[in-house]
């Protein structure tokens, strides 16, 4: 009895520790992705699957396929946002020798490895959403929904049609150290710097990934600055805390709130009119154009040195170097925010 | 003597309740300080400091007795989570106002019955048990609500968070009631004293017939359905509830009750002080703002603030001791 008693505890951490770790996702094994005759076998992964993002994507992914006709599309991926689970899709898919592999990578440098070896396999690698280590990974072309520029331009245009030119703003990021939230600050300090002199930022708050605190400090930033004609929400969590703040200050309308995030998430806002524009890229239109370059890149019509590539409905788009540029960023309004669902 | 028992001495007092005085004296300091900048002692702005701080406040006073008893919880973020997830569906779900408030609670009672039977009953370390259940809740509800946050909210649910009786908010007179029941419930009940006496000594606690097992199971119970409360009032103040909220939260409410002179090896210490500590960190957080203080200086400032509290706290009970 006392023995057994002191087994337990051990074997409950084990327990403990499986179900912490999560069921570890193994593809399976010779799915759809047979290379059967002429059709193109392409393999998408998102980070994750499940989500509405990525569900997005997927749908894009497979209107290009159709429209193609002659490409076999096998899209799959980790359930969690890891990327030690998306490397046994790699492994297998590299196995199956499919013909391009497009990831969207949820670490640039440990994914880079196993890319690596598939392209000495000979199977094509593209990257979208999120780049690997080009370097490391060999990877032919990355897929960019939309350069740092091209967001921080949108939110400060927007910012002085909806508050105007010489207003007082605010920011509300993400984290201190957030990488993409910084890269747009920066383009938005210098854009703003170069467009728009009498603009002014009072402040930045950092609420990292925490709705209450973005809420609390966006209320604070309110009644610390009187004159501050809009907030700048630029992360997914910061933007809908810093609508709710400003509209149950009461202050709907009277001072704008522009930022990123997801239809989805901040639709109630632009129903209500606190909100009137969400920027962000079209994840389905990501999706299809990702196809399109797999196809371009599989078939040698894209190789290094393109300006530019043709893509079924999205005309032709811009190539820079590596990289394969979506465009400019959407932008949802009242109008059309009722189309998407992500 | 029965007349000192009556009425204490001044000094019996600062005995006492020395730790949370010398808090609450911080706070008003505090107060002071950041009340010379225009507007931060308006009444709106107090009033917004006292909402924000409800939902910590009262996860706050379930971590008091969880570390009075000698234990810790750093999974509450993610069972804060949890909770207001089921909240807001159960809400939408159109179900009646007692069990809009319930389920939450009775779905963190069961989070905390787990880690509960865990740690008492098959004696694992708290700090491991927990540590597991952050990941397990913060994976699960991703799993569940697909990341997806949760809108629509019915008027009904929204009066919760940000309604108001004889024009007190409701957060702040829920976050108050709580605070008493527990005081109530720590200082004048049998189970109160147990709860002292398992963190305090628990070997002692068991040869004086405590049953410390079902102490300890009963207090992350309890610890847990306020969790729950406190997980509605924090949610029901959103248009649009986060499905991973409260990243961070499990350590602003140990900061709280440690702030709040609670000891952290378990033993001693009230939820006045962690009322008070949770308090304080939320005028820090408001009053640093105010001051116009450097966003990247912020986060020094607040634990620098924090710290001194505690400094100043450790320096009073060495003179207590002397």
């Amino acid at each position: 009895m006392r023995k057994a008693f002191r087994i337990t505890p051990i074997l409950a951490a084990a327990l403990l520790l499986l179900v912490a770790c999560g069921k570890k996702q193994t593809p399976s094994a010779g799915t759809s992705t047979t290379n059967t005759g002429a059709k193109l076998v392409v393999a998408v992964m998102p980070k994750l699957k499940g989500i509405d993002y990525f569900n997005a994507v997927e749908r894009g992914a497979k209107e290009a396929a159709q429209e193609i006709g002659n490409i076999d599309l096998t899209y799959d991926g980790p359930t969690e946002g890891k990327v030690d689970q998306q490397i046994p899709f790699i492994e297998s898919w590299t196995l199956q020798k499919v013909d391009v592999i497009a990831v969207a990578c949820n670490d640039p440098d440990a994914i880079s490895p196993a890319l690596k070896r598939a392209r000495e396999k000979g199977v094509h690698v593209i990257t979208y959403d999120a780049d690997a280590n080009a370097e490391k990974s060999g990877r032919e072309f990355f897929v960019n929904q939309a350069t740092f520029e091209d967001i921080g331009r949108a939110l400060v245009d927007e910012m002085a049609a909806q508050a105007g030119e010489n207003a007082k703003v605010a920011i509300v990021s993400s984290s201190p150290t957030a990488p993409n939230q910084n890269a747009w600050i920066a383009v938005m300090k210098r854009y703003m710097a170069e467009k728009y002199p009498k603009m002014q930022i009072v402040t930045i708050q950092y609420p990292e990934e925490d709705q209450g605190r973005a809420f609390s400090m966006t209320q604070d930033i309110l009644k610390t600055y009187p004159d501050v004609k809009g907030v700048f929400g630029i992360s997914s969590v910061a933007f809908p805390g810093a609508a709710d703040a400003v509209r149950q200050a009461g202050k709907s309308g009277i001072v704008a709130v522009v930022g990123l995030s997801t239809p989805k998430s901040m639709r109630e806002f632009v129903k209500d009119g606190t909100v009137k524009t969400v920027i962000l890229w079209n994840p389905v239109d990501l999706g299809y154009l990702t196809v399109y370059v797999a196809k371009a890149v599989a078939e040698g019509t894209l190789k290094p040195g393109a300006k530019e590539i043709e893509a079924g409905r999205l005309g032709k788009v811009k190539v820079e170097g590596d990289q394969v540029l979506l465009g400019p960023p959407m932008k949802f309004t009242a109008e059309n925010i009722d189309r998407y669902d992500f | 003597m029965i007349s000192k028992r009556i009425s204490p001495t001044r000094f019996a007092l600062w005995r006492q309740y020395g730790r949370e005085m010398s808090v609450g004296v911080f706070l008003l300091l505090l107060l002071g300080y950041f009340g010379t900048t225009p507007g931060f002692l308006r009444a709106d702005n107090l009033r917004d400091i006292l909402i924000n701080a409800a939902p910590l406040v009262i996860a706050a006073c379930g971590m008091t007795m969880v570390i009075i008893a000698g234990m810790i919880d750093i999974s509450a973020g993610s069972a804060l989570a949890v909770c207001a997830v089921v909240a807001g569906l159960t809400a939408k779900s159109g179900a009646s106002l007692p069990t809009v408030i319930l389920l939450p609670m009775l779905t963190g009672a069961v989070i905390g019955a787990v880690n509960g039977w865990l740690v008492a009953f098959v004696r694992i370390p708290a700090i491991i048990v927990t540590l597991g259940m952050m990941s397990v809740l913060r994976g699960g509800i991703i799993w569940w609500t697909r990341g997806e946050w949760i809108g629509n909210l019915p008027p009904s649910f929204s009066a919760v968070g940000r309604g108001e009786v004889v024009g007190i908010p409701t957060p702040v007179l829920v976050a108050v009631g709580i605070v008493v029941a527990i005081a109530f419930l720590l200082a004048r009940t049998p189970l109160g004293r147990h709860i002292y006496a398992v963190g305090g000594n628990p070997l002692a606690a068991a040869r004086m017939g405590i049953p410390v097992r079902r102490v300890l199971w009963l207090v992350f119970v309890m610890h847990g359905a306020l969790l729950g409360l406190s997980a509605l009032v924090y949610a029901s103040r959103f248009s649009v509830i986060q499905s991973n909220a409260g990243a961070g939260f499990e350590l602003l409410a140990i900061s709280a009750v440690v702030v709040g002179g609670v000891n952290i090896f378990g033993g001693q210490g009230t939820v006045w002080g962690s009322a008070i500590g949770g308090l304080l960190l939320q005028v820090i957080s408001t009053g640093l703002i105010f001051r116009r203080v450097s966003e990247y200086w912020a986060p020094s400032v607040q634990g620098a603030l924090v710290l001194l509290a505690v400094v100043a706290d450790a320096l009073r009970t060495r003179r207590a001791r002397r």
